[in-house]
């Protein structure tokens, strides 16, 4: 009975705490700037460690709830279980809404306390300040959020001394451990650069300064979204049965709209350092950035939006939405207000050059933004307006974003290669030759093998090209810098560059030749497909107390045995269908359990899916996490004083002259 | 990964004529699947009516499509049709890059016609006084 009350009464009391420690940052911190209070300033960051031990304390007890199956209240009454892993226990924590803000909580705080350590020796700078006063906002919001729409520590009806556990979904992998923290480290990180965008704006310092402050964190936050989105991708070609890695569900258009406006924000951004332009497009993308992620946020927790993997009840709805208006209408009036100081002092001298490619890039990523924003709320405002259902899907997303993303490809391809300022026609010549070659070695060889499809062939044909670019820069800068020629902004990129050509390559094969069969089959029949054989050695069945499971042992190639499954959720009635793969540098052999079964059939029907490089896909998404670390690594540092253009090229040129 | 760039070889198999309809199709009872994701007994019942027509070899797959769609009260087409208030999906994503891409052209003139910035004597002193220093 103790240890009930301590659970809710010591998360109720973090929450509070926190809610009450941002308030008095946000109070604190202004009245330090006000009155030019160095000690009031300094005692800021005291107040992002307090927020952060309050949001760790009331995660602590709601885990704490949850593996001491704390069934008086009511979060752990809907999502635990007494039967429930120990693992899924923990997961459990942000299998719902309540649950999930806490985690956002707990992410915030963190970055906000980690802002303040960072900063700490420069406590009296406006700007800084600025920021944690941003920062201390939306920590008050998110308190808010868990202090009353969202609280997660209300206790529930009495006498209850089970739950259903987790969603079956949401308790059948490993994933499930990492990919939500994660991708919210991406979500969330990216308060940090708009914290220092709305501060630029508020003191006014909107030169080049925020950028180059929030530069690292900005990779950070864009490197842990990339890879939480290729962990829910994973997941979902794991757990869900139906083959895919990406299905355009609202869900996880809310974490790709971020993503896009992020990578076009890393992207634009080299503008603004090298040539001072861009400077509203930059803020404009960082506070764009945030506010996806809190419209996302309300587009999937509020229940107007259905999804798949939605959470559709509680009434965060309006505040989130509020709260997202709020955003949007402040950065405006602070982006009005200062006009004149945000036009930029100079020009891009040519469309051909590295600054034009770039802003070339970025008017492609918000297309893409934009159809994907477009296609997500399309079918609420068919609601609203004509009062009927609609559901936008995949044929939809997938026709409109195809040609943007072999633009995208294209310009992959031409970017690196282009210099700042302007591209004479020989240096273009001399620069793409190789890259070129690899493109139409590329489109050959593909077409040699079988591949067919005009979007697929000039899919393979810009991703040659593409990676014969990336590949120039990394050999150049290598051979100039040595092992630094990987490392650093320009050539970590561009292993991030190679990582998103192998997922391109991969998606448009996966996409575009998948094999698939579906085969009734008796007991020791062996069965061809697509160059394997299947053979199926009968059903058995295996209970523990979460689920009853019958499993299909199929043999593929006379060698291992792969058991696609269908089980049984006891308590929750779902009957869920699990795949098993056998996954291959070239293919995925993608089995599942069909229909309705029992252990003592002797027949099962099992579909097969050929999939072709799938496993590209995560090695993909590993090149580009990597390249996000090299990219965060300190590159060769350029004299401040040096010309920015010509020092560069210089070398480049020197070196190309060697080649 | 070249290896995995070819189609593999033997025709289309009825069941990827089947799969591709299906991707056409919502699930009428789930929250934003297709006919193709979902595994809910709705979505059953609507692969074997397109398992029916296509081992009935008479529709195209998209008269299945359109048969299907209407044969149920909600609408079940994933892509929304180019006519009436539907047609806005498709003809703003359009204009606005039209416009995003004008609007670079009218930028990049304008860059053109007032070209780059004269050094004023001011800036030629600071760069002066930066050689000097790197000296």
């Amino acid at each position: 009975m103790l240890a009930v009350s301590i659970n809710a009464a010591l998360g109720r009391g973090a929450i509070l705490l926190g809610l009450l420690t941002c308030l008095s940052g946000v109070a604190v911190t202004i009245a330090g700037i006000r009155q030019h209070d160095l000690r009031a300033l300094k005692s800021s960051a005291r107040y992002a460690y307090v927020a952060f031990f309050a949001a760790l304390l009331a995660f602590v007890m709601m885990e704490r709830a949850l593996i001491t199956r704390d069934f008086s209240m009511k979060y752990v009454q809907q999502v635990g279980s007494r039967d429930t892993p120990a693992i899924f226990n923990v997961t459990a924590l942000w299998s719902a809404l309540e649950g999930s803000i806490l985690l956002w909580l707990l992410v915030l705080t963190a970055f906000v306390a980690a802002v303040a350590r960072k900063f700490r020796g420069r406590a009296g700078d406006e700007l800084l300040a600025w920021a944690m006063v941003v920062m201390f906002v939306v920590g008050l919001f998110f308190f808010f959020l868990s202090f009353g729409p969202a609280n997660p520590f209300t206790m529930g009806p009495l006498g209850v001394s089970d739950g259903p556990g987790p969603n079956p979904l949401l308790q059948n992998h490993i994933l499930v451990l990492f990919h939500p923290p994660i991708l919210y480290i991406g979500y969330v990180g990216f308060t940090v650069p708009f914290a220092f965008a709305m501060a630029a704006l508020i003191t006014g310092r909107v030169g080049e300064g925020w950028l180059l402050e929030t530069r690292r964190w900005t990779l950070y936050a864009w490197g842990f979204l990339t890879v939480g989105i290729i962990l829910g991708s994973w997941w979902s070609y794991e757990v869900l049965g139906w083959s895919g890695v990406w299905a355009w569900d609202p869900v996880e258009n809310a974490s790709f709209l971020p993503w896009l406006t992020g990578t076009a924000y890393l992207h634009s951004v080299l503008v603004q350092e090298r040539r001072g332009m861009l400077r509203v497009w930059n803020l404009s993308l960082v506070i764009a950035t945030f506010s996806l992620t809190i419209l996302g946020t309300f587009l999937t927790r509020s229940g107007v939006i259905n999804s798949v993997h939605a959470f559709s009840e509680g009434s965060v709805g309006p505040w989130l939405l509020g709260f997202f208006a709020a955003i949007v209408i402040v950065a405006i009036i602070l982006i009005g207000r200062r006009g004149d100081e945000l036009r930029s002092p100079g020009a891009i001298d040519s469309p051909i050059s590295r600054e034009g490619a770039f802003l070339a890039n970025n008017v492609v990523f918000s297309a893409f933004a934009f159809v994907v924003l477009l296609g997500t709320v399309f079918p609420l405002i068919v609601e609203a307006v004509d009062n009927r259902r609609l559901v936008v899907g995949q044929p939809f997303f997938n026709r409109m974003t195809m040609p943007l993303g072999l633009t995208l490809l294209f310009l992959m391809a031409v970017a690196p290669v282009l210099p700042w300022r302007k591209a004479s026609q020989e240096v273009l010549r001399d620069r793409l030759f190789w890259p070129a070659w690899c493109g139409v070695f590329s489109l050959a060889v593909a077409v040699f093998v079988g591949a067919d499809g005009w979007a697929p062939l000039t899919a393979f044909a810009m991703g040659g090209f593409a990676s014969g670019a990336a590949l120039r820069q990394i050999v150049l800068a290598s051979r100039r810098q040595g092992w630094r020629g990987v490392v650093g902004r320009a050539n970590g990129g561009m292993v991030v560059h190679i990582g998103v050509i192998i997922i391109a390559v991969a998606f448009t094969a996966s996409n575009s030749y998948t094999r698939t069969q579906e085969f009734v089959m008796n007991e020791g029949e062996t069965v061809t497909f697509s160059g394997h054989s299947f053979t199926f050695e009968g059903l058995s069945l295996e209970s523990d107390d979460v689920k009853t499971s019958v499993k299909a042992a199929v043999r593929i190639d006379g060698d291992q045995v792969y058991s696609p499954s269908r089980s049984k959720y006891v308590k929750q009635g779902m009957d869920i269908g699990t795949p098993s793969v056998k996954s291959g540098f070239v293919n995925d052999l993608y089995l599942t359990l069909e229909g309705t079964v029992r252990p003592d059939d002797t027949q099962a029907r099992i579909k097969i899916f050929v999939k072709p490089l799938i496993m590209w896909l995560w090695i993909g998404g590993a090149l580009m996490a990597i390249g996000t670390v090299l990219a965060a690594f300190p590159g060769k540092r350029r004299r401040p004083t040096a010309p920015v253009s010509a020092g560069l090229e210089e070398s480049v040129q020197e070196v190309a002259d060697h080649v | 990964m070249f290896l995995g760039t070819q189609r593999d070889s033997g025709p289309s198999t009825a069941q990827e004529r089947i799969e591709a309809i299906s991707q056409r199709l919502a699930c009428p009872t789930c929250d934003g699947e297709s006919v193709y994701e979902s595994r809910s007994p709705g979505s059953q019942a609507i692969r074997q009516e397109i398992t029916r027509q296509v081992a009935d070899g008479v529709l195209a797959d998209g008269q299945i499509v359109r048969m299907i769609d209407d044969s149920y009260a909600a609408d079940l087409k994933l892509i929304p049709s180019a006519t009436g208030f539907d047609a806005l999906i498709w003809v703003l994503p359009v204009a606005a890059f039209v416009a995003a891409v004008g609007g670079l052209i009218i930028v990049f003139r304008r860059w053109r016609r007032e070209g780059s910035l004269v050094a004023t004597q001011e800036d030629q002193i600071l760069v002066t006084q930066a050689r000097q220093d790197k000296d």
